[in-house]
């Protein structure tokens, strides 16, 4: 068995006496894609935000390739190969698309960014990162565009791709899907699976339909604690999920 | 937390055209032909180095508004100290034209420095309420330190040393067209070195932290490193600006260093248009000259720049560049159609 | 030697009304309009300057104490319907500079209409003796003063607590969205509570006037000092502006004597002090 990417030991996050997170703990292993889903209330998102160091949690651990990043800054998360997308796409409106990505990628060279005398061409594999990403994404001929132009669904791609830029070994996407049209979806979700074989993936989804299709471990959530965890199989047959989660839905 | 005061900047509306169609090349002959003309064109020789002194703290203070997105109480601050150290230097220690420059420089990036680690812990108003605080605090010390800053009678007999290396005097800045000339080159070379700060990874990444400062904390950058920086590069020219303006009045006076500076600078830069180097120029150059041709004429002139602050903000966020560029595109629309037409 | 102390904190007691009353203004529209007015400090020097015209031209400080009050918020109301209320919803940055440019404009007038040189009012002839408590003698205005603005604290707590109109503004500084949902027009209480906080303002205005006379440069050191006291006492909070407002006032004044320059410098470094270790304020709610 190999260790896990990131594990979470005990993870709590109380708002006095609510725990929107009690006591998670989460193993990803590497090279797969994870699911986190749940109804809605489940502690998802809080748990996403634990991750990625929006919250300061109330309690546990959280270990990264096996090291303690529990008290760490988002950003210095992103250093050690932890990368995140938006729920609510957040992207630089009035910047060019190119440059977006360029940001993204150039946001992993820590102190060198703060270089103010070099031109931009002194660190031009940024911009080679930002050109692939262009490329892969289909967003080539919008390049120039500032991002706040794009559609909404082109929008959703981008923010996905910003978070890739980095390079990460770990992919946290909030709701990739969320407030996407239907025919955008399918795209999104081919990225994804496509994503899956290079980098690990955490994935926070309400489609169930992408959770299933491209997930190799679904865990499901409820009330800020760990319901049942398995493959996509498993969990489409466990009676708890139904009860919680699908028996909702139906 | 009330979360009305976390919520980002909206409806920010500064121009997308200055990133995506910059003409640097043609900006800076525009910027070197003013640089140039001003002397022969303003009434005086002194009125031209009051314009590029200023447009220097307009520069500083772009840096952090228009590139940043800070709006800092704090300029005068950065202004005041760095005409009080380099006329303290040159009365006590005799030290020359250059090291009192570049004392002037330091003291200002230092001081800039210190209020950007403090002033950035919090964002929005807290933020701008703590530059307005800190600015309230230099100005009663300087005050009270009337022995070394000769307090409210400002601080007299600030020399202008000449243009020396290793004692050997090469130029004499004593006319004021000598001393607009050393003046116009600081001012060259700091023009092309906030293009330089602009256009590198620094600047690129201060652009991203006004635009969305949670997503660039999120791709990786720590935001505070590059705040202060930006706060460091501009209290450094700001404190260069104000050493040249002391040395034009022979003189630094208590206002130097008072809030109303901070505001002069402030709506010089927004006038000007923010995000835009060139912006600066015409800020600090418009109201200058209007301050010089009005307040003989109308001493109330200062009502016009609350009309324009306002109408700025409501009606022409890009300031007076902005303007400018938008009249720029139309006459192009407008040609090309004709160009077509016929 | 005590009754010297005495004097002084009852002086400053006095300058803490005032600027309770200014502050209690700009903290009201802070908390429900999430608004930054830094015009407010202009808006109290107009309601000194229009107490001293109403004196010159009627020799009544009691009619300017009711005139000047309600001429400074009928001019605010006019402002919020026609530019304030465009701009509630940009940055606080905009909101700033839109409102400098008013203050700016607010003292160009005022310097235009009654001149660079500062005005003095005289106390109103009811109030000019001085009342004994036993070997203590103080002036009766500065006591009518304390009594006055007290008076007007408690009609304003009243107000906030004991109305409709003050349940709508707490909520809505809570949350505008659950005002909209009792189906309140949100933007007539906005201009209503503009109005009321400006109009504090100029009674502050108009009750200095006979102490401090009316100077156009008053305008930016009040605005100075209404902003410590905000801070300090908590943006958006009552009791916190009355705290921290007789606070800094006492302080003022019992420094006042021994350095003055030096009463600003420690309440502008305890402001700086109180946004960096506690951001809501001594007072005010986390």
């Amino acid at each position: 068995m190999t260790s896990p990417l990131l594990e979470t030991r005990d993870l709590t996050l109380a708002y006095g006496a609510f725990h929107a997170v009690d006591g998670v703990g989460l193993c990803i292993q590497p090279g797969t894609i994870h699911s986190v889903i749940g109804p809605n209330g489940a502690g998802k998102t809080s748990l996403f935000h634990c991750l990625t160091g929006e919250r300061r949690i109330s309690g546990g651990q959280i270990l990264f390739d096996g090291r303690d990043i529990t008290r760490r800054p988002a950003h210095g998360r992103v250093a050690l190969g932890m990368a995140r997308s938006f729920q609510i796409t957040s992207l630089f409106q009035n910047l060019s698309v190119r440059e977006n990505l360029r940001l993204a990628a150039q946001g992993t060279a820590g102190w060198r960014a703060l270089d103010f005398w070099r031109r931009l061409d002194s660190h031009r594999r940024h911009a080679a990162t930002a050109d692939e990403m262009l490329e892969r994404l289909a967003l080539t001929a919008r390049a120039e565009l500032p991002a706040g132009t794009l559609s909404h669904g082109q929008q959703r791609i981008l923010e996905v791709g910003m978070a890739i830029c980095a390079r990460p070994r770990l992919l946290l996407l909030d709701e990739p899907t969320s407030g996407m049209g239907v025919d955008d979806i399918p795209t999104m979700t081919r990225l994804i699976a496509e994503l899956g074989r290079d980098h690990t993936v955490l994935l926070i989804e309400h489609n169930m339909s992408i959770v299933m299709s491209i997930s190799d471990t679904i865990t499901v959530m409820n009330r800020g604690q760990i319901l049942v965890e398995g493959t996509p199989q498993a969990v489409r047959e466990d009676a708890r999920v139904r009860t919680a989660y699908l028996g909702e839905a139906a | 937390m009330n979360p009305k005061l976390t919520t980002p900047a909206r409806g920010d509306s500064r121009p997308a055209n200055a990133i995506f169609r910059r003409r640097p090349a043609a900006t800076t002959l525009a910027m070197l032909a003013v640089v140039i003309a001003l002397p022969l064109v303003v009434p005086s020789a002194t009125l031209a180095c009051e314009i590029l002194i200023f447009a220097m703290a307009v520069l500083g203070c772009n840096l952090l508004l228009g590139y940043t997105g800070l709006l800092s109480f704090g300029q005068a601050i950065f202004f005041g100290s760095g005409a009080y150290v380099a006329a303290l230097a040159m009365i006590h220690w005799q030290v020359g034209l250059f090291t009192a420059l570049l004392l002037a420089a330091a003291a200002g990036g230092l001081l800039a420095l210190l209020v950007g680690a403090l002033a950035i812990r919090r964002t929005g108003i807290y933020f701008v309420m703590l530059t307005l605080a800190l600015t309230q605090m230099a100005y009663f010390i300087a005050y009270t330190l009337s022995d070394w800053t000769g307090g409210d009678n400002g601080l007299l007999d600030v020399p202008r040393p000449p243009v020396a290396i290793g004692g050997f005097t090469l130029f004499d800045l004593e006319s004021p067209l000598a001393f607009y000339g050393l003046v116009a080159v600081l001012f060259v070379f700091l023009y092309l070195g906030a293009r330089r700060v602009i256009d590198s990874a620094f600047g690129s990444t201060l652009l991203a932290i006004r635009e969305n400062e949670a997503r660039a904390a999120a791709v990786g950058y720590d935001t505070r490193h590059f705040k202060i920086l930006a706060f460091a590069l501009s209290g450094a020219v700001t404190g260069l600006a104000g050493a040249l303006y002391a040395m034009l009045l022979n003189f630094a006076p208590l206002s130097n260093i008072e809030l109303p500076m901070s505001e002069q600078i402030l709506i010089m830069t927004i006038i000007g248009g923010t995000g835009s180097l060139f912006g600066s120029l015409l800020g600090a150059g418009t109201i200058v000259i209007l301050g010089d041709l009005l307040s003989a004429l109308w001493p109330r002139w200062m009502l016009l720049l609350g009309v324009a602050l306002i109408a700025v903000v409501m009606f022409m966020r890009g300031g007076l560049w902005g303007g400018l560029e938008s009249l720029g595109r139309r006459r192009a629309g407008a040609a090309r159609k004709t160009q077509e037409d016929a | 030697m005590l009754n010297v102390y005495l004097f002084q904190i009852l002086n400053g007691l006095g300058l803490g009304m005032i600027y309770f009353l200014i502050s209690v203004g700009l903290t009201l529209i802070f908390g429900l309009l999430n608004f930054v007015n830094f015009a407010h400090g202009a808006f109290f020097l107009l309601g000194s300057y229009l107490c001293y015209t109403t004196v010159t031209l009627t020799g009544n400080f009691w009619l300017s104490l009711l005139l000047a009050p309600l001429a400074v918020g009928l001019l605010a109301w006019l402002l919020e319907r026609s530019l304030i209320r465009r701009i509630y919803h940009l940055p606080h940055t905009f909101q700033i500079l839109v409102t400098l440019g008013i203050a700016l404009i607010i003292q160009e007038v005022s310097i235009m209409l009654w001149g660079p040189v500062g005005k003095s009012v005289p106390t109103p002839e009811l109030l000019r003796g001085i009342v004994r408590l036993g070997h203590f003698a103080y002036p009766q205005y500065r006591l009518f003063l304390i009594g006055f603005a007290a008076l007007v604290a408690v009609a304003l707590w009243l107000l906030l607590e004991r109305t409709r109109f003050g349940a709508l503004v707490r909520a809505g500084s809570e949350s505008t969205e659950t005002v909209s949902l009792l189906g309140t027009n949100i933007f007539r209480l906005f201009s209503i509570t503009f109005a009321l906080g400006v109009a504090l303002a100029g009674l502050a205005g108009v009750l200095s006037a006979p102490l401090r006379g009316a100077n156009p440069f008053l305008g930016p050191e009040i605005l100075g000092v209404a902003f410590v006291v905000v801070v300090i006492g908590g943006m958006g909070s009552f009791g916190g502006a009355l705290a921290a407002g007789l606070m800094v006032g006492v302080v003022q004044s019992l420094m006042a004597s021994l350095w003055p320059q030096g009463s600003s410098l420690m309440i502008y470094a305890a402001m700086a002090v109180v946004i960096l270790l506690r951001p809501y304020g001594l007072f005010g709610r986390a």
